[in-house]
């Protein structure tokens, strides 16, 4: 799931798991010198930040740090380091699967936001969909499978981003729980606020809507 | 006040979370463990404005049908009234949604056991001052955008003042509004001063900004994870001796707080059901 391997039945252990790319040294001597951690209890800090110590508020982003093992004894406690990881990311996942899951398309999302975000929601749909191609997927450090559209009516434009399938490491997808982004970030809100902002000061923006354009013109 | 376990329930805490650090939610974690740790919930999840999970995704997280809502906010305000409930589509103290029964209790803030958290903070930080050498002074933001918080610091002060802690003063003081915490040893009759910042996390404002109206520093300095700023109490400041504590939600004990609004809610609304 994202960018964490679990593995059963290693030396009686319920599960241990590791950054995939770190999967290989549970099974060498001394864990192949990575730090082991008992419990769920650690998963938060691991999640929180980067190797170098930079802030991931996205827990969707593809750097996880590396260089340790989580050793879980229960489906619970595996549960629990799982929702610290990737918050909600099971639920999300089995919701969708079960096709349960409400999905939120962009504008409403925008809609919602509360004092200086409010301005999210005037940039256009044009520059909506560059924001996805700038911002989301994996070349861009994003790990989620995009399920959300602009708005019911407003697909995403086919690229990269869009195409993802939620599986950064190289499974196919019997093999992996994909990350479902349900709903845009804060991340993507805040660079729709900094786009709206741009396409509203520049009249010649050729994202600039028609209506705004019009209202901006008048004042 | 001890709580029944609620072995078929689900707790919800909800914070408001920051893009820029990881300080303004972690109280709300700690509080999650402290309270997943007696046992006394099913499950104990929390949820975030602007982390993750939002709002909307900790639904997918909940496998009961019974779920406590409790805002880890200081006070009633905008968030609690309007963000919360729309976010979580509640309509009133219980609401079914989607087959579970979310219950709003109200955020910990305006809960009187708080009274008890300030002034542990406040022995805490500073374990020889007398009191009756000493005033206490608990300071929030102000200005109209939190006028709650303000009335919710206000009641705060009246409470202590009424406890017979035997402090010299008990003031409230703002950083936006009068009267003004740069103020602070004008205001103080006393030659101790313990000053304690009615926040739910640590963030900017007690981090940053307030020891720069304390006149502890001269500039804002790096935020909370980074630093220590707690730790060189007292401080020799304007001919008196300053104790500054961190903020109030980061108290261990918040997570009974918690625990007491979920009680309140119970007594308050369900033995109308029963
Ligand atoms: S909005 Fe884009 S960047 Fe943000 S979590 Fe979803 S896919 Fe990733």
């Amino acid at each position: 799931m994202g960018e964490l391997e679990f593995q059963t039945n290693v030396s009686n252990h319920f599960c241990i798991v590791t950054h995939w790319q770190d999967a290989g040294r549970v099974n060498e001597p001394g864990f192949g010198g990575l730090e082991r951690h008992d419990g769920p209890s650690a998963a938060r800090d691991l999640a929180c930040r980067t190797e170098d110590g930079q802030y991931r508020f996205n827990k969707g982003q593809t750097n996880l740090q590396r260089g340790w093992m989580m050793v879980l004894e229960s489906g619970e406690d595996l549960r629990q380091a799982l929702d610290q990881f990737y918050p909600a990311g099971v639920g999300v996942f089995l919701a969708h699967r079960n096709d349960t899951l409400e999905v939120e398309n962009l504008r409403d999302k925008l809609q919602r936001q509360s004092g200086m975000y409010r301005l999210a929601d005037k940039i256009s749909d044009a520059g909506a969909q560059q924001l996805i191609r700038k911002i989301c997927g994996p070349n861009h450090a994003c790990a989620r499978r995009i399920l959300w559209q602009i708005d019911a009516h407003t697909p995403l434009d086919d690229s990269e981003a869009s195409r993802f399938s939620g599986i950064p490491a190289p499974l196919a997808e019997n093999e992996a729980i994909p990350l479902l982004c349900r709903e845009a970030c804060n991340f993507f809100v805040e660079e729709c606020r900094k786009a709206a902002q741009e396409e509203m000061l520049d009249l010649n923006h050729p994202n600039t809507r028609a209506s705004d354009r019009a209202g901006l013109r008048g004042l | 006040m001890p709580i029944a376990p609620k072995p078929h329930s689900a707790l919800l805490i909800v914070g408001h979370g920051s893009t820029g650090n990881p300080d303004s939610s972690a109280p709300c974690f700690e509080h999650a463990d402290a309270i997943r740790r007696r046992g006394l919930f099913a499950e104990v999840h929390c949820c975030f404005w602007k982390e993750e999970p939002s709002l909307r995704e900790a639904f997918y997280m909940i496998d009961s049908g019974e779920v406590y809502v409790v805002p880890d906010f200081i006070s009633e305000g905008y968030f609690t009234q309007d963000v919360i409930p729309r976010e979580l589509q509640l309509t009133g103290p219980s609401t079914i949604i989607r087959g579970k029964t979310f219950h709003y209790c109200l955020p910990v803030g305006s809960h009187p056991s708080m009274t008890r958290l300030i002034l542990r903070r406040a022995r805490e930080v500073a374990p020889d001052a007398d009191p009756a050498q000493t005033t206490l002074i608990i300071t929030g933001h102000g200005t109209h955008l939190n006028r709650n918080s303000a009335q919710a610091i206000r009641d705060q002060v009246s409470r202590i003042a009424a406890s017979g802690a035997g402090y010299a003063a008990v003031l409230d003081a703002y950083m936006e509004e009068p009267p003004f915490i740069a103020g602070w040893d004008l205001m103080a009759p006393t030659p101790q001063v313990i000053v304690v910042p009615f926040f739910i996390a640590d963030g900017l404002h007690s981090y940053q900004d307030i020891p720069v109206l304390l006149g502890i520093e001269k500039e804002p300095g790096a935020a909370a994870s980074q630093r220590d700023i707690f730790r060189h109490n007292p401080h020799h400041l304007r001919d008196k001796l300053l104790y500054y504590s961190s903020a109030i939600g980061t108290e261990r004990l918040l997570a009974d707080v918690i625990l007491d609004q979920v009680a309140d809610f119970d007594r308050m609304h369900k033995s109308a059901l029963t």
